[in-house]
This record gives C-alpha cells, sequence and structure tokens, in this order.
C-alpha cells in the first residue's frame, strides 16, 4: 500500500493492523520491543513505524488482555531485557484476526482493483 | 549514551503508577532508546543527531502518558518472580507450594514443633468429630428415622415424666391415634438358654410383630414375626441376633426351623438379624412376640413397656404430642382408679437414644476446638518469630516487584501446607485415640459400636486443617505484608516483628492462650471435682470384696414357690461353705443396675391415698444375710433371720428415708403396712427393722423410699442376683461360685460376673468418660499454653540480649533482671487470666447438667486452677529469664 493520503486513513489504519502485526511478529519466537519496532518498519520498508510512545502502551495493553506475555530475560554479558512471547489466548486470536483481515483485504481489492499491498 | 530515564520519568509522573513497575517501564523504554541512539550512531550521525532521533520516539510530551493511560490500569499485576496477573494463579499456587515445601525442609526443627502443636488440635478434634459424627449426626440405621418417636406415660405427680407405659395403655392409645402408621411396644426379657452347650443367660426382648417392618429393618436371613404370632399360644418362635448366631451357632445357615430351648420352653428359630441391628440395646440377642394375654392387655397397673411409633408422613412431633395428650385425658376419665394425673409423652427416638451424651460430647466437642485455638495461636507465634528472621527475602521479594496480596498469599499457601501436614499426622493421632476412646466410651450409648471415621469425617478434617491454617497463618502474612522496606534493607535495620507491632501481636496470643487454657481447665478442674464427689458418695454399702452374678430361674422348671425357695437356701447355704467366702445372699436387684421393682403400700390405721399419688416405695426381696454381705449399716429394730418364714407373721425392714416420710417423729418398728390392697388380716407386713439409705437407681439420684422383705416370705418378686462377700480377690472365686450353681442345676445359667466395684464404677461410666477426656484435652492445652509462653519469653529475652548486657555491666543484680524479664511475661499471663475468669464464668454455666455437688461457678476450683495456671507461667517465663542473667555482658555487647 504506498501511498495512502490523508494521515486520518494512515492512523486508523495503523491502529487496527498494529495487533495483527505484533501478534504476528511474537509469533514463532519470543522478541523484546526494540526488536519489535524494528522488525516492523524493515518489513514495510519503513511505511509503518511505531515509536516508542505508541509501541510500548500497545504491548502493555495486549499483555493486560492475556495474549501476549511479556518476561525479563538476562543472557550472559547483556543487561536483561523484556522479551514478549504469544500466548494460547493470544494464538486464537491471531488466527481470527489473520482471517478478517484477509476478508478485509479482499473485499477492498474487489471494490477498488488495488492488486498486491 | 545520553541517560534517557529522567525524560522517560518526567513524562510518567503525571501517572500514578507503582514506583516498582513505573521503574520496569522505564528501564524497558531507555533500553530501546539506547538501542535507537546506538543505531543511529551506527549509521554515521553525530551524536547530537542520534540524540535528537532517540528523542523522537517519545514524540510530544502527552503521547505516552495519553497511550498508556488508555491501558487500562496499567501493570496492576506486576511482573514478579511468579507471574502476573490472574490467569496465573495456578502456577503461583504450584511456586508458592514448591517454594513452601522448601522452607520446611530447610527448617526441621521448626516444621517438627509446628506439627505436633497442630497434630495434636487436629486430631484431638477428628477423634471426638468421629465420636460426634457416628452418635450425634449419623441417621439411625432405619427407615426414614426421622419419623420414629418414643411414646411414655407421664407420671410427673410422682416423680416418673417419662414412665414405661402400661400394656392396656398401650392398646387404647394403639388403637385410637390417628398421627401414627404403626405403634409397637417392646418388654424387657431374659431367657435361659440350655441344650446344646453350658447353660446361658441372654438378654432379649418381647416384641410387637409389627415391630421390624415398623422399624423399616430386614432380617439377614429368614423372616420376622407374622401378625397372627402375635397371639398367645402362636408366640413359640424366636428371632435372634447376627452375633448369638455367629458365636453361639457358627453363623448356620441351616438355623431356620431348628427348635431351641428358651425357658425350658421350645422356640421355633424363624430369623437372624443383621449385625448392625440393636433395638433397642446392643446387648439383646433375643426377640419373641409379645403376643398379650387378655389379662395383660387389660392391665393398666403393671408399667413396664416401651413404646415405638412411627409417625405419618404428614404429622409432626407437636402433632402427636397434642393428640397423645387428649388420649390420656380422655383415659384418665374412664380409669379415674389407676390413669388419674397420668399424660402421655412424646419424644423423637433419636433424642431418647443420644439425649444424655448430647450434652456432654458438644461440650467435648467445644473443648477440642479450643484446643485447636491454643495450637494455632501457638504456630502463629512461631511463624512471626520466623516472618522477622524472613524481613531481608520479604525485602528482596518487594524490591522486585511482589504486591502485597502476592506475598500474603505466598504466606498462606506455607502456613496451609503445614496444617494440611498437621492434618495428615492429626489422622493418626485421631485413629489411634478413637482405639482409646472405644475403651472408656460408655457402652450403653447408642451407635457406639459402629464409632469409626467416615468420609464426613475426613472431609471435616481437611476442611478444620486448611481453616486452621489461615487462622494462624494470617497474622504473620499480614505482619510480613506491612513492614518497610528500606529499613529493612538497610544493613542493621531492626525489623518490625520485633519492634511494637509484632511484640503487640506476640503479647496478644500468648494472653489468648492462658485465657483459653484457663477456661479448658477451670471446665475439667469442675469435672474433676465432680467425679470426686461422685466416687466419695457413700452409695450406703460397701463395695469392696463383693462378687455378683445373675441366676434367673426359669419360669416353667421353677413355677412354684416352695421349689424357688429351696433352690435359694441351697444356693445360699453351699455358697457360704466355700472357702474365702464371708457371706451371701441373694436379691431381686443389686444396686445401680438401673433397674428394679417398686410397689405402691398401704399403712394401718390410715386412708388408702388417692389415685395417683401412691405411697410408691422402692421394694427388694432378699436373703436374710443381704444387709450383712452388703455392709448395709443396720439403724433399729432386727434384721431378717431364717426364722420369718411363710408361715410366720410377715415382715419387713425398711429404709431411714421411709421411716422418715411416713412416721416422722415414730419409731417404725412395730407398725404394719400392706403391699398393694389388703385382703385379708395376714397380709399385714409388720416393720421390724430401719437401714441406711441406699443409693438403688443411679449413684447421682437423691434414695427413695425402700423396703426389704425376705423371699421366704414374699413371692411376688423372685430374686435373680447373687452377692458374695469374700475375703480373697472376689474374681478369684468366679469360676468357683459358678460351679456351685450347678451342682445344685446342671441346666442353670449363670451371667453377668461382676464385681460390685465394676457395677460401681459402669454406673458413672458417663460422668468417668467426659471427665478423663476433658482432664486429657485440658492437660494438651496447659502443655501448648507453656510452651507458647515459654517461647515468646525466649524469643523476647533474646532479643534483649543487648539491653540486658548493658544493664548487668552497668551493675544491675541478677535478681533485678530476673524480676525484669518475668515481670513481663506475668504480666501478660494475669491478663490472660483475667479476661479466662470472665469467660469461664461466662462459659461454664453450659456444662451445669455435668457436674454433681460442685456449681458451675465454684469459686474453689476457679482459684485453684487460677494459681495452677499462674504457676505454670511463672516457671514458663522463668526458664528463659534466668538464661538472660547467665549473659556475659561483654559478648552481650558484642552481640550486633
Amino acid at each position: 500500500m504506498p501511498h495512502i493520503g490523508s494521515r486520518m486513513l494512515d492512523r486508523e489504519l495503523k491502529k487496527g493492523s498494529a495487533e495483527l502485526l505484533i501478534l504476528s511478529l511474537v509469533e514463532d519466537q519470543p522478541r523484546h520491543g526494540y526488536d519489535i519496532g524494528a522488525l516492523i518498519e524493515r518489513r514495510s520498508k519503513g511505511t509503518l513505524k511505531f515509536n516508542v510512545a505508541s509501541l510500548y502502551p500497545l504491548l502493555y495493553r495486549l499483555e493486560k488482555r492475556g495474549w501476549i506475555q511479556g518476561r525479563w530475560v538476562e543472557k550472559p554479558g547483556q543487561r536483561r531485557r523484556r522479551y514478549y512471547r504469544l500466548t494460547a489466548s493470544g494464538k486464537k486470536v491471531l488466527a481470527a484476526q489473520r482471517n478478517s483481515w484477509r476478508e478485509f483485504v479482499e473485499a477492498i481489492r474487489q471494490i477498488t482493483g488495488i492488486e498486491h499491498a | 549514551m545520553p541517560d534517557w530515564r529522567e525524560e522517560i520519568k518526567t513524562r510518567l509522573a503525571q501517572l500514578s503508577i507503582e514506583p516498582a513497575h513505573e521503574s520496569e517501564i522505564v528501564e524497558e523504554l531507555a533500553q530501546h532508546l539506547d538501542d535507537v541512539y546506538q543505531s543511529a550512531m551506527a549509521q554515521g550521525l553525530s551524536e547530537h543527531e542520534a540524540r535528537q532521533i532517540a528523542l523522537q520516539q517519545l514524540a510530544d510530551a502527552n503521547s505516552l502518558p495519553n497511550e498508556l493511560k488508555r491501558v487500562q490500569k496499567p501493570f496492576r499485576e506486576a511482573p514478579v518472580p511468579g507471574g502476573t496477573g490472574r490467569t496465573n494463579l495456578l502456577p503461583d499456587f504450584m511456586q508458592d507450594l514448591r517454594y513452601a515445601i522448601r522452607l520446611q525442609r530447610k527448617n526441621p526443627g521448626f516444621t517438627i514443633v509446628a506439627l505436633i502443636a497442630l497434630a495434636l488440635g487436629i486430631g484431638a478434634n477428628t477423634a471426638i468429630f468421629s465420636v460426634v459424627n457416628t452418635v450425634l449426626l449419623r441417621p439411625l440405621p432405619y427407615k426414614d428415622p426421622e419419623r420414629l418417636v418414643m411414646v411414655w406415660e407421664d407420671a410427673s405427680k410422682v416423680g416418673y415424666p417419662r414412665d414405661t407405659p402400661a400394656a392396656a395403655n398401650f392398646v387404647d392409645w394403639r388403637d385410637q391415634s390417628t398421627v401414627f402408621e404403626g405403634m409397637a411396644a417392646i418388654a424387657d426379657e431374659s431367657f435361659n438358654l440350655t441344650g446344646a452347650g453350658d447353660p446361658e443367660r441372654l438378654e432379649g426382648r418381647r416384641v410387637s410383630a409389627n415391630l421390624f417392618p415398623l422399624l423399616g429393618v430386614d432380617p439377614q436371613l429368614g423372616r420376622t414375626f407374622t401378625p397372627a404370632e402375635d397371639q398367645p399360644g402362636s408366640n413359640r418362635v424366636v428371632l435372634m441376633s447376627y452375633a448369638l448366631w455367629q458365636r453361639r451357632f457358627g453363623g448356620d445357615n441351616s438355623i431356620i426351623g431348628k427348635p431351641l430351648n428358651l425357658n425350658g420352653e421350645t422356640y421355633t428359630v424363624v430369623g437372624v438379624m443383621p449385625a448392625r441391628f440393636q433395638f433397642p440395646s446392643s446387648d439383646d440377642d433375643l426377640w419373641v412376640p409379645i403376643a398379650f394375654t387378655a389379662e395383660e392387655a387389660a392391665n393398666r397397673n403393671r408399667h413396664y413397656l416401651q413404646v415405638v411409633g412411627r409417625l405419618k408422613p404428614s404429622a409432626g412431633l407437636e402433632q402427636a404430642q397434642t393428640e397423645m395428650t387428649t388420649i390420656a385425658a380422655r383415659l384418665q376419665q374412664q380409669y379415674p382408679q389407676s390413669n388419674a394425673d397420668l399424660g402421655a409423652a412424646v419424644t423423637s427416638l433419636h433424642e431418647h437414644l443420644v439425649g444424655d451424651i448430647k450434652p456432654a460430647l458438644l461440650i467435648l466437642l467445644g473443648a477440642v476446638g479450643l484446643v485447636l485455638l491454643i495450637a494455632c495461636a501457638n504456630v502463629a507465634n512461631l511463624l512471626l518469630a520466623r516472618a522477622a528472621v524472613r524481613q531481608k527475602e520479604i525485602a528482596v521479594r518487594v524490591a522486585l516487584g511482589a504486591r502485597r496480596w502476592r506475598l500474603i498469599r505466598q504466606f498462606l499457601t506455607e502456613s496451609v501446607l503445614l496444617s494440611t501436614l498437621g492434618g495428615i499426622v492429626g489422622l493418626g493421632i485421631a485413629y489411634g485415640g478413637l482405639i482409646l476412646l472405644k475403651a472408656f466410651i460408655p457402652e450403653n450409648i447408642s451407635q457406639a459400636r459402629e464409632i469409626s471415621m467416615d468420609l464426613k469425617v475426613l472431609g471435616f478434617t481437611f476442611l478444620v486443617s486448611v481453616l486452621t491454617g489461615l487462622i494462624f497463618g494470617l497474622a504473620p502474612a499480614l505482619q510480613a505484608a506491612r513492614f518497610n522496606q528500606t529499613e529493612t534493607l538497610k544493613e542493621g535495620g531492626r525489623d518490625s516483628a520485633t519492634g511494637s507491632s509484632g511484640k503487640r501481636i506476640r503479647g496478644l496470643l500468648v494472653m489468648s492462650e492462658v485465657a483459653v487454657s484457663l477456661v479448658l481447665l477451670i471446665g475439667a478442674g469442675l469435672l474433676i471435682n465432680s467425679f470426686l464427689r461422685l466416687r466419695n458418695l457413700d452409695p450406703g454399702f460397701r463395695a469392696d470384696n463383693l462378687l455378683t452374678m445373675k441366676v434367673v430361674l426359669p419360669e416353667p422348671k421353677y413355677e412354684e414357690f416352695e421349689r424357688r425357695t429351696q433352690f435359694y437356701n441351697d444356693l445360699v447355704q453351699r455358697i457360704e461353705g466355700l472357702a474365702g467366702v464371708k457371706s451371701a445372699a441373694v436379691t431381686t436387684n443389686l444396686p445401680l443396675y438401673r433397674q428394679g421393682n417398686s410397689i405402691g403400700i398401704s399403712i394401718e390405721g390410715r386412708p388408702a391415698p388417692p389415685p395417683g399419688q401412691e405411697n410408691i416405695v422402692v421394694t427388694r426381696i432378699v436373703s436374710p444375710k443381704y444387709f450383712d454381705t452388703m455392709s448395709i449399716p443396720f439403724l433399729s429394730g432386727r434384721q431378717l433371720t431364717d426364722h420369718d418364714i411363710n408361715t410366720s407373721p410377715r415382715v419387713v425392714v425398711i429404709s431411714e428415708t421411709m421411716a422418715r416420710r411416713y412416721w416422722p417423729n415414730e419409731d417404725p418398728v412395730g407398725k404394719r403396712i400392706g403391699a398393694g390392697r389388703i385382703q385379708r388380716p395376714e397380709d399385714w407386713i409388720q416393720v421390724i427393722g430401719v437401714v441406711k439409705d441406699v443409693r438403688q437407681f443411679e449413684l447421682t439420684a437423691e434414695p427413695r423410699p425402700q423396703m426389704y422383705l425376705s423371699y421366704r416370705q414374699a413371692g411376688f418378686f423372685e430374686p435373680r442376683d447373687l452377692v458374695v462377700k469374700t475375703d480373697v480377690d472376689p474374681t478369684s472365686l468366679a469360676a468357683t461360685v459358678r460351679k456351685a450353681v450347678w451342682e445344685i442345676d446342671k441346666d442353670q445359667p449363670v451371667s453377668n460376673i461382676k464385681t460390685m466395684e465394676e457395677i460401681l464404677l459402669d454406673s458413672i461410666a458417663r460422668q468417668r468418660f467426659s471427665m478423663l477426656l476433658l482432664a486429657i484435652f485440658a492437660a494438651v492445652a496447659l502443655v501448648l499454653a507453656a510452651v507458647g509462653i515459654y517461647g515468646v519469653m525466649s524469643y523476647s529475652v533474646a532479643q534483649r540480649t543487648h539491653e540486658i548486657g548493658i544493664r548487668m555491666a552497668l551493675g544491675a543484680q541478677t535478681g533485678a533482671v530476673l524480676k525484669l524479664a518475668v515481670s513481663y511475661g506475668l504480666k501478660l499471663v494475669i491478663a490472660g487470666i483475667a479476661i479466662g475468669l470472665i469467660a469461664a464464668f461466662a462459659l461454664t454455666r453450659v456444662m451445669s447438667t455435668l457436674l454433681f455437688g460442685v456449681t458451675a461457678t465454684d469459686p474453689m476450683t476457679f482459684t485453684l486452677i487460677s494459681l495452677l495456671l499462674v504457676c505454670v507461667a511463672a516457671l514458663a517465663s522463668y526458664i528463659p529469664a534466668r538464661r538472660a542473667t547467665k549473659v556475659n555482658p561483654i559478648i552481650a555487647l558484642r552481640y550486633e
């Protein structure tokens, strides 16, 4: 999705997709906050950026809901970092969100004729 | 690298986040900014540019706090070691449990002391609850037992509010009442079983044929009685108990239809009752149909039945009482001679069977509850002391973000683990205790033989264990959760459990322990006092060196008066000739067997008393040497002799109460009385002597008027008890005496061989039971309280070692230091005793029915027990205090 115009649409889309993005990223392995933020930015080639002020509150909210769980992990020679992993209930939410997102994208495509994002 | 913390903190400042959690958020976010900064530097930007890029991450001043606010109540449950929110309850619990187990293993001494206290407390509760459960709570083993009732004659006017009904009254009740599905009568009967093997004396009952269907009990083998068998002439059928069937007939299935020789007549066995069946009492072995004769069914003067009824489902106890009162009133009108002032009383069967023991059991249950409370206080004290040692650990946990509730949970897990272990050990103690308890429980208590631990008991124990853990764990847990973190983390900081609040809790615990123990000790003291009075009570005879046994002559064989008299003559003579025998006698009923006969008398020259106000006199038919044999003191006149025979003038010996009652201020010797109505002049009986009162029915009841007639003159009751005064240990003569009986009649059964001492003890078995148990519990309470006081004093002295050292270094005398230490302990104890005295004053009233000869607030008992407790407490304070004075001042000062 290159060039979506208005800032408002941008914010709403980000908000709607952010949960899905984070849950997807911690699905395979636990990641710390910086890692998650950097991956989103890199994989979206800079289109999607989360700053600290929005990323961490979001992580805390997901954790609060019990979808992910954060844990301080210490590795030799490093500072301890907080790693987030997907919980069992998070797995179910992720599957559900993936489905509805797929249907949503398909619907948009049907109407707008936009091919691959 | 720049420090972002201040920057982040200012943004979080407007939110009220717990400090511990705030520091975590700051740490996490700062790391992120570090990473951003480093990555910018790596791309070749200047320090200033990199710093700007990193700070952009925080956006404007309000973004972060606004976003965080949206995370509703951010981080209520902190990610402390052990997890987070509610979803982690189970893993948290498992972790706490593992930790608790490790902790107990590390302190075996502490664990063992705590376990002993808890196991004693819980074990005692389990044992007593098992008894309460079996005797009071478990439904009687009959169909719909709550609808079974007993119906009595209410003869309150002559002192018998629950009297056994006469047959004619029973028949009228049965025929006229509408509230009952059925009503059955039961009469005592004993049987001489002869034929195969030794002749045997067996207890049994004559019962209405409908008794078994009425109770809803089926036989184990065969059948019960048919209505046709409940008729005179066709009633030679018998049911036997499981115990008799096993013991005498080896559980032989072919017993049904076999003949049985009972009292010289042949009965046919129709059934065997199940092992659990015991009705009305556990020593009944035979049941035969009651089959009233026409004469018996019309008799309103012989009161000997027990009547059980089953209420219709629609009827209640009150309704039954109302109807029975109406019927009784009608019978009063109809039969003024026999039924004047005679009412009817309905009581539940359960009440009838357990009513006597209920108050004692409930008091014991309350008592063990108090013992457990003391144990709780003890363990709470131990835990408080340990919590003081664990302040550092708690501080670290809090620093890592443990919330207060989480800490409390952890402490409670530890205490519940401890109490559950205590419960398991307690079950073992209860099991052993029950074996002991069954040896002491009076045998005539309903279901006493059935006492056991069942699922309900296990559930009770589990519940009590968990509750116990929560109770004694709460104080230390709250204490731990309310301490000052920074103070503790400082090296050498004073921990709060030794501070004023810890000291206060500990003091309170000791005070309550003392108060509760005092209540228990006073209760036990009152019962012991009662029991001693009972034991020292003069029963009117001397129980030592007396051997007794039942020798009941079967009626058909000994129907003629002369033949019976001859037997007793031979018996007494033969036994008196035995070596070691001083004298022998027979009587209709020995004292304290809770049974016997009474008759209404008339007095020469006085009008016959109106119906309902007869002169009822306890009557015993004895052989002349009875008074010598029983050592019943003679007051005036002469004794019965061998010359008072049925051809000579009839004579009677009366008791002092009878003399006082009927001839106040007169010499009764020479006066004449009649047993019942006088038909002929020779029916008059002359009073020839007066003896001291004997407690005939029970030790605690005031003696009623009594009289003694010779078996050679009075044939209306037959002697059944033989009593032998010996020079030697009476039990050593049992076999010899029995052999002497068989030499006269080889088919004559001998049963209930007991010493008079045993009968005396049996008669106060209930009092002994409650007294012994309460004394044991009070002793446990005293030991626990002493240990508790000792523990607290040791701890407080240890805390004050430094202070004591300074005092001693400054020249304080040993005595002064001792006084200082002991006075603290004594202050607590005296406060506890004051509270305990007030509580005991209020509580001991509930046991007034168990007391004899002392009031529930007996000042002597209260004073002595308080003094005892002060002495024990003083000793428990003195020992640690004494140790304190042995402290070397130099070491004490170095002690920090």
